[in-house]
């Protein structure tokens, strides 16, 4: 290119007019850091290869680690479905269980109460945590509390989840599975 | 709008228009969506009816319960009267199956007595009566979409 | 195409031209130019933005817990469409259609297996990245508005779990329905209509097969095809996965 800017002062669409009738693209990266104001500058790599050689091992590993699994274990494939034979205990898929398990103390909290309560806190979470700082840090200390909340929450539809999974037989009473 | 403001008028004929074609759109948004769910609403269904005819009276003796395992009910006749009572569990939609003190759901463990009061388990309400009404050629017509009062009976002359 | 390129694809021969009308850099790109163009002139990686933050880029900090949900979803719509193949949505056959998967169809129990297993692994890994998100903080501002569309992500790939879930027509299949819907009606008022609307009928049946399968196969996994994009695109939006900032 030997459009030099002229004059510096002027702006850019007067330093580098645009011809009519050409069409412009991308010709050429200047290989040096851009100036962040504020902060540090931060290391930026080519997406390719850097991100896209990751990519394609995760993929990678995805389907080998469910092609190794769905050879070794079938899928299960009960009797044929009738509506005169109800199991005994009934079981929704496992990730329902913990609702089921609420369900058997309250139909009502249970399965619709305390579920709405738990999508509408999730939704309204990120706007009513207000405070900025440990964006992209593991357990930053200045979330604590609000880490400790949600771990309690997951951990307490995680229990209620493996209850109703493993620890709930016939009529629904308390067994242990082994 | 006045005449002399030429300015005024353009912007005032600007928003109505905008205003305008804006109400359209969310009306027929919102039309749309309503007929979407009216049209996915079923007005027949193919399973089981829910209005069915469970033969004449003389089918069932006195003092007797018959369980219909295909229709979900139980007929139960004590002298000159008949009542059909749900057979589906309250909890969890299980088919219960009747036994010595009422009736029993092999899901969960909920327990009824014998007008379908819950006695135990996890069943948050009792099972539901049907409405029974004699058809004209002298069968009982059992009306599922109909519930009524426990001990609702349906007299009948014989 | 730089002035350079264009000499290159002359030189090339018709083998390089055709090359050249598909991609707009050599196979693997050797200069810095190249290595952008590699991204913003492909459709399916343009997606990214030709540069990313090293930072970002560590294990650790995603634990590559979207992507594994994002792979397990690509897996599930290859086995899903090769299913439909032989599957049919009738209270008659869709048992018989499963006793032949095992049975007669070529490969048809692995992609069964496949299917099957990488349904109940998606939930798991999607419920996993939320939690990974949360707890790196990546929820905030400015990106509450992408957590949101997580959430939707999640209540989504539920619910594509569940429709699919009836379909082999099994015990297991026709009671976990049962019990799943009749928990959806202990909603006041509305619980009944809503339990009729979703299963077409009173009951589990027909109806409701027809239904769950027509929302397994084309509703859901579009409509959720649809959010990931956009969620994909609100990341690049958002500056980028969350990162500490540098000026602390
Ligand atoms: C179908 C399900 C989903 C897919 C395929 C998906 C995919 C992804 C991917 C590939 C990323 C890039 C970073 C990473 O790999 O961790 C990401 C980031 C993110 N996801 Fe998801 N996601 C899904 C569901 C969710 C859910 C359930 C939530 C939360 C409720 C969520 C919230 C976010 C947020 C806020 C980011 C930005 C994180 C950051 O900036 O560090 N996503 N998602
Ligand atoms: S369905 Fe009857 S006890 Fe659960």
């Amino acid at each position: 290119m030997n459009a030099r800017p002229q004059n510096a002062e002027a702006p850019a669409h007067e330093r580098f007019p645009l011809k009519p009738g050409k069409t412009y693209g991308l010709m050429c990266v200047v290989p040096t850091r851009t100036e962040n104001t504020g902060s540090a500058a931060e290391k930026q790599v080519q997406s390719w290869p850097a991100a896209l050689s990751r990519e394609l091992l995760l993929f990678l590993v995805t389907v080998v680690a469910l092609g190794l699994v769905s050879y070794f274990f079938n899928a299960p494939l009960e009797e044929p479905a009738s509506a005169l034979h109800p199991p005994n205990p009934a079981k929704a898929p496992w990730y329902f269980l913990g609702l089921q398990e609420m369900v058997s103390y309250s139909a009502f909290w249970g399965g619709i109460g305390i579920p709405g309560i738990l999508v509408g806190l999730a939704m309204a979470a990120p706007y009513l945590e207000r405070k900025r700082g440990g964006e992209g840090v593991w357990f930053h200390h200045s979330r604590s509390g609000a880490n400790w909340t949600f771990l309690t929450l997951m951990t307490t539809l995680g229990i209620l989840t493996l209850i109703g999974t493993l620890f709930r037989g016939e009529n629904w009473a308390l067994i242990v599975p082994w | 709008m006045s005449d002399h403001d030429s300015k005024a008028a353009p912007k005032g004929r600007r928003e109505f228009l905008t205003l305008l074609s804006g109400s359209a759109l969310t009306v027929a948004g919102l039309a749309t969506a309503g007929a979407s769910l009216v049209y996915l609403r079923p007005r027949v269904t193919y399973g089981p009816p829910s209005r069915l005819s469970v033969g004449k009276p003389e089918l069932y003796g006195s003092g007797s319960q018959v369980a219909l395992p295909e229709a979900k009910m139980v007929i139960r006749r004590q002298g000159n009267k008949v009542a059909a009572i749900s057979t589906v569990c309250t909890h969890l939609g299980c088919t219960v199956n009747p036994s010595e003190t009422g009736f029993d759901c092999p899901c969960h463990g909920s327990t009824y007595d014998e007008r379908g009061e819950v006695t135990g388990g996890p069943a948050p309400k009792a099972l539901a009566w049907y409405r029974c009404t004699l058809a004209p050629n002298g069968e009982i017509v059992v009306d599922k979409h109909q519930v009524v009062a426990a001990d609702t009976f349906l007299e009948i002359q014989s | 195409m730089s002035i350079r390129e264009v000499a290159v694809a002359d030189e090339a021969g018709l083998l390089g031209r055709i090359y050249r009308s598909i991609f707009r850099v050599r196979p693997v790109p050797q200069t810095e130019l190249e290595r952008s163009q590699a991204v913003a002139s492909n459709f399916f990686f343009h997606i990214h933005s030709a540069k990313v933050y090293e930072e970002t880029l560590k294990f650790k900090k995603t634990l590559g817990l979207g992507l594994f949900s994002l792979f397990t979803f690509v897996v599930l719509v290859i086995t899903g469409i090769l299913l439909m193949f032989y599957y049919v949505p009738a209270p008659e056959q869709a048992y018989q259609r499963m006793l032949d998967l095992r049975g007669v169809v070529s490969f048809g129990t692995f992609l069964r297996n496949m299917h099957r297993w990488g349904a109940h692994a998606m939930v798991g890994l999607v419920i996993l990245h939320m939690m990974r998100v949360y707890l790196t903080g990546a929820h905030k501002a400015p990106r509450e508005l992408n957590w949101v569309i997580g959430v939707v992500l999640l209540l989504l790939t539920l619910f594509l779990s569940f429709t699919g879930y009836l379909l082999p027509w099994d015990q297991l299949a026709y009671w976990a329905i049962m019990v799943g819907t009749s928990i959806a009606s202990y909603a006041p008022v509305v619980g009944d209509q809503i339990r009729f609307f979703l299963l077409g009928d009173d009951d589990v049946g027909r109806e409701a097969l027809l239904r769950f399968y027509v929302l397994h196969v084309v509703v859901l996994p579009a409509v959720l095809s649809a959010l990931i994009g956009l969620h994909f695109w609100r990341i690049r939006k958002d500056g980028g996965l969350a990162r500490p900032s540098t000026d602390e």
